[in-house]
Parts: C-alpha cells; structure tokens; sequence
C-alpha cells in the first residue's frame, strides 16, 4: 500500500491520478475519455478566447491559492479564502463605481482597496485567534457566510448601482477595467500580478526573516515563541496578509472581467484554491503551475459539459479526491524520510 | 400566542439536522478527531435519502441509505485520520468538496437536471419521531459517553491516545468508531432535511449547518446535551427569519440569515479560553 501511494509522489503521479479519475467520470457519464478530454483540452486551450479563458481561472484561483499557501506555510488553516475574495471585490466594486481619479491611479488603487477589504477579512479570524485563541478553521469558515450575505444586503440596498436590475453595483467607466493582456480576451494583465506576488512570496519565504519565522511557528510554534518570535504578531499578521492577497484576487475579478460588482463572483475559487495550494505543495512557484492546470480543469469542464455531456461538477467531485490522495501522499513521503 | 407556538415549533425543526450534526461533532472530536466534512457528510445523507427513496419508492430505505452514506465518508475520515495520519482539517474540507461536487454530478446524470432533483416519497408526517429521536439520541449519546466504559475510552483517545494503549486498548479502532458514528449522525441530519423536512435534494440545502455544527460543539463544551443545546440557539435564530420576515421593514433579510454566523463568531471569541477542547482533539496518534 505505501509503496503503491509512493509511486503517486510528485507533479506526475498527480497529473496520472486526475487522468484516471477523471476518464472514470467520463465513463460513468457514458462518454469515451478520449472524447471528454479531447472536448476538455479544446475547449480548455484550443483557440485564443479558450486559453484567455484558461489563464482568467488560472488569475482568479491564484491569488486565493498563494493567500492560503501563506497561512498553510504559518500553520493556519485559512478556509476564509472565499469571503475573502468576496470582500476584496466588495471594497474594489464599491469605490471604484462611486469615484473618478486619473486611471492609472484609481486602478491601483482599486487593488489596494482588494487588499484592504481581504486583509481586513482575514484580519478579523487573526484577530481572534490572537486575542482569544479561537479557531481560525471556525473564524473563517463562519465569516465566508458573513461575507456573502452582507455584500448580498449591501449591492441589494444601499450599493446597487442605479440601472443595475440584480443585485450589482454599477459599471466601471471603461477606463478603469484592467488594461487587457491578451488583445480580444478577457484576460486582463491581473495575471502578471498574481505572478508578481508569487515571486515575492517565494522571495519572502526563502530570503527573510519573517519567511523564516513564519515557517518555524507553522512547524514547530513552541520552539518559535522560545526563540523570541511574537506568535500574537505573527498570527493576526499572516492571516491578515493572507486574506489581503486574496482580497486583491476579488479586486482583479471586478476590474479585470465583470467591471462591476456581484455576489456571483466565485464559483467557489476559494475552496477550490485550497486542493491548487496543496498540489503546489506550499510552494509559490509550483502553485503558479497547479493554478493554471486547475484553470485547464475549470475552463475545459464547462466544455466538456456542453460537448461532451459529462457534468462540470465532475471536477469538484475530482478536487476532492486529489485534496484527500495529496494529504496522504505527505504522509508517506514524511514516513519514508524518518526510515 | 399562536406566534409563540409558531415559534418554539419551528425552533425544534430548524434545530433537530443541527443537533445531529452536532452530536457527530461532538463524538468525533471527544475521540480525538476533529471532523469538518460534517458538511460534506450531511450532504451525502440528503442526497442518498433521496436517491433511494426515489429508487425503492421507500423514504425509510432512504432514511437509511443517508445514514449509511454518511457512514462511509466517516469511514472516509476515519481511514485518512487514523491509517494515513493525514491532516484531520485538509481531509475533512476534501470530504466537503467530493461530497458537494459528487451530488451535483449525481443530480445531472441520475435526473439530467442541475440544481435539484424531482420530488420523492418523503417520510411525511413522520419526521416528528426524528425529531424527538435528535433529542433523544443527545441524553443517551451524553449517558454513553460519561457513564458507560465505552464512552470513558473514547474520552480517553481525546485526552491521551497514549494511556488508551497502555491499558491494552486500540485507540485507533475506537477513534474509527468514533467518526463512522460521527459520519452516521450527519447524514441522519442531512436526510432529515431532504426526506423529513422537504421532498428532494436541493443543491446547498445544508447551507452551512455542518459548521454551525462545528460552532455548536464548542459553545456545548463538547458535551452532547451542551452542544444540543447550542444547536436550539441556532434553530431559533433560523426559525425567526421565518416568523420575523416582513414584520421589521428596516432590518433587510439577509442580515437576518447572517444572524447565526455572526452569533457564532461572537460567541467563539467570548468563550475560547473559558472552555477547553479535549487534549489531543485533531492530533493524530
């Protein structure tokens, strides 16, 4: 048993895993893989508009993604990613259709406002894991839920744009959408920073202090607060950051691709970012790579729906098992290191 | 009066999938597992109860088709938290994930339609003796746990896995136990919402009540009868949305549904600390 799940170590095992798995949803669903991955392959990159579409799943699960890997590498399991990005294209959606400022200024500030109203989210569950001890897994799975029904009351009420008929805010002029990355697509250049992020990121765990200090309370948090690390600080901090890089993930969907505000943002990117941090292995670099097979996935499913009738949900139900073989797989490999 | 009555009625309802989740959390996380595919458990019960009450044209052989099915993700977690010693959180959110994800593939090819599936044969009026059975199950689960030898070994693979082995005991075979039973009382709580209180499976008809739950356990002090107790509290405050929609005009109606989750969040940060969790509650032996 330990050697079979050995053998499944590494990017390759896991790329073999989603194969078979999901050739086994194509089956049940009375479709040849070859079929349903062809379908899935086309409609994922077969065509510029299908790899625009690829690389904006791939922006939108990477920004939850390296937030979660940072809270992941501290020991905190962020499971708020959701709320988070919701909140972050709350503050972005809100101030950006109420004022007018030089573009170049009020888009970048429309992603620092990502970041606040992320940061803030996570902030709060780091806040009362800091001051009270509670769980940071109940805190941001409760404030997911407080995230959606407050921007649900607020773009209902008091932050629905005039002509929108839903629960929207109204439409950003044109000049503050996200300059375009690739001419005719949706892709906005969002991605290139969510790339830049994972480069500081990578940067910041293997070069700096903090990376250093994250990564000793993540793993051994009483040797850490021994050796003079302020694991109050270091909590709330990490939270608080991470919620801010998934903050500005919510900012790039609003500015990027729906130039408006609604409650329908995320398909659930912040869960889903949680089995792209796990296959990344925490690493920012590799999470980059597992984002944009992810984005493959969420991309190709929505046309292997349509051409090949096997349901998209197939790859949630997929997300799953591969969250559930990797965690297993950590084991292995761990026990393998000891003997 | 008749609001009153309306009121403490509804309450028992809205309550009784919380209590039973809650009960599972309870368990499983005395014998040292923390279980957060409740979720995803519950949506395995509702779904099952309503496969095979749609299949077998019986909403009792559904009743326990959901039992079953919340059984075996238990088994599920069990099997990574024991024999893999894999993160008890990473496990338990990919256990969410499958579940969710796998009903929602089940929905379009058993019904070739997202979203819901046709109505079933319901248990009808029936249901009250599930929720008389929630409350019951939360007095003999308390007796269970704090006056029978089982329930004071399970106790002890919460406290120190350890001790449980010293004394000649398997605390991995009684923590699977533990969350099979855990998984078992979710999918109860999940069919009671498909078959008992309504006739089909919805997508996201279990709305979060799988980590309420979760929230429940630790206001109960991981007591059975405290955490039934707490899981009343979030009944009420779902049952007032119902009685209150429409009567305030100023308080808009999706701050009434945030309600519990923001209760719970306040209650969280006034109680950690005060209360304390079993020892080794998510370490892996």
């Amino acid at each position: 048993m330990k050697r079979t799940l050995s053998t499944l170590s590494g990017p390759l095992g896991a790329i073999l895993l989603i194969v078979v798995l999901m050739s086994l949803a194509m089956v049940v669903a009375g479709t040849s893989p070859i079929d349903g991955f062809s379908a899935l392959f086309l409609g994922a990159l077969g065509g510029r508009n299908e790899l625009g579409e690829t690389l904006v799943a791939t922006t939108s699960l990477l920004f939850p993604a390296l937030g979660i890997t940072l809270a992941f590498r501290a020991g905190l399991f962020n499971i708020g990613a959701e709320g988070q990005l919701l909140m972050g294209g709350l503050f972005a959606g809100a101030v950006g259709a109420a004022i007018a400022l030089p573009p170049a200024i009020e888009i970048t500030l429309l992603l620092l406002l990502g970041a606040v109203g992320g940061g803030i989210w996570g902030g709060i569950a780091g806040w009362m894991k800091a001051r009270f001890g509670a769980s940071e897994i109940i805190a941001t799975l409760m404030l997911n839920f407080v995230a959606a029904f407050l921007a649900l009351d607020l773009v209902s009420g008091p932050l629905k744009g005039p002509l929108a008929s839903g629960a929207e805010t109204a439409w950003l002029a044109p000049q503050y959408w996200l300059p375009t990355l690739l001419p005719h697509t949706r892709l906005s250049i969002g991605l290139v920073v969510a790339l830049a992020i994972a480069v500081v990121l990578q940067f910041v765990f293997t070069r700096t202090v903090f990376g250093y200090d994250l990564r000793a309370v993540g793993e051994a948090p009483e040797a850490a607060r021994r050796s003079g690390v302020d694991l109050r600080r270091l909590t709330w901090l990490s939270l608080a950051l991470s919620g801010a890089i998934a903050g500005v993930g919510g900012a790039v969907i609003v500015t990027g691709e729906l130039h408006r505000f609604n409650t329908q943002l995320s398909p659930g990117y912040g869960f889903t970012a949680i089995a792209v941090a796990l296959v990344g292995d925490l690493n920012p670099l590799w999470v980059c790579v597992a984002a944009f097979g992810f984005g493959i996935l969420e991309a190709g499913g929505l046309a292997m729906q349509a051409s090949a009738q096997v349901p998209k949900d197939a790859i949630h139900l997929i997300e799953g098992l591969i969250i559930l073989v990797l965690a297993a797989r950590r084991y292995v490999a761990a026990g393998t290191e000891v003997a | 009066m008749t609001l009153a009555i309306t009121l403490v009625v509804l309450t028992l309802i809205k309550a009784t999938p919380i209590v039973y989740a809650a009960l599972g959390g309870v368990i499983s996380e005395r014998s040292g597992v923390i279980n957060i595919g409740l979720e995803g458990m519950m949506v395995a019960g509702a779904f099952f109860a309503v496969i095979v009450s749609y299949a077998t044209g019986s909403p009792v052989l559904g009743l326990v088709a959901g039992i079953a099915a919340g059984a075996a993700f238990g088994y599920v977690l069990a099997l990574a938290a024991t024999r893999f010693k894999v993160d008890q959180i990473v496990a338990g959110m990919g256990i969410n994930l499958i579940c969710t994800g796998g009903a929602a593939y089940g929905l379009v090819l058993l019904f070739n339609q997202p979203g819901a599936s046709v109505q079933v044969r319901a248990l009808g009026s029936n249901y009250w003796a599930l929720v008389v059975l929630a409350f019951a199950l939360a007095g003999a689960l308390h007796v269970v746990l704090y006056r029978t030898p089982w329930g004071l070994r399970v106790r002890a693979c919460g406290e120190n896995p350890f001790a449980v082995t010293s004394a000649g005991l398997n605390p991995l075979l009684l923590r699977t136990y533990a969350v099979v039973l855990s998984g078992a009382l979710a999918g109860l709580g999940g069919a009671f919402l498909s078959i008992g209180e309504l006739n089909l499976y919805s997508e996201g008809m279990t709305a979060g009540r799988g980590f309420i739950a979760l929230a429940a356990v630790i206001f109960g002090r991981w007591t059975p009868l405290g955490a039934s107790g707490a899981a009343l509290v979030f009944g009420l405050f779902e049952a007032l949305q119902f009685v209150l929609e429409g009567r305030i005009a100023w308080l808009p109606p999706s701050a009434m549904s945030a309600l519990p989750y923001v209760a719970a969040l306040i209650a969280l940060a006034g109680i950690t600390g005060k209360v304390r969790p079993p020892k080794a509650d998510g370490v892996p032996y």
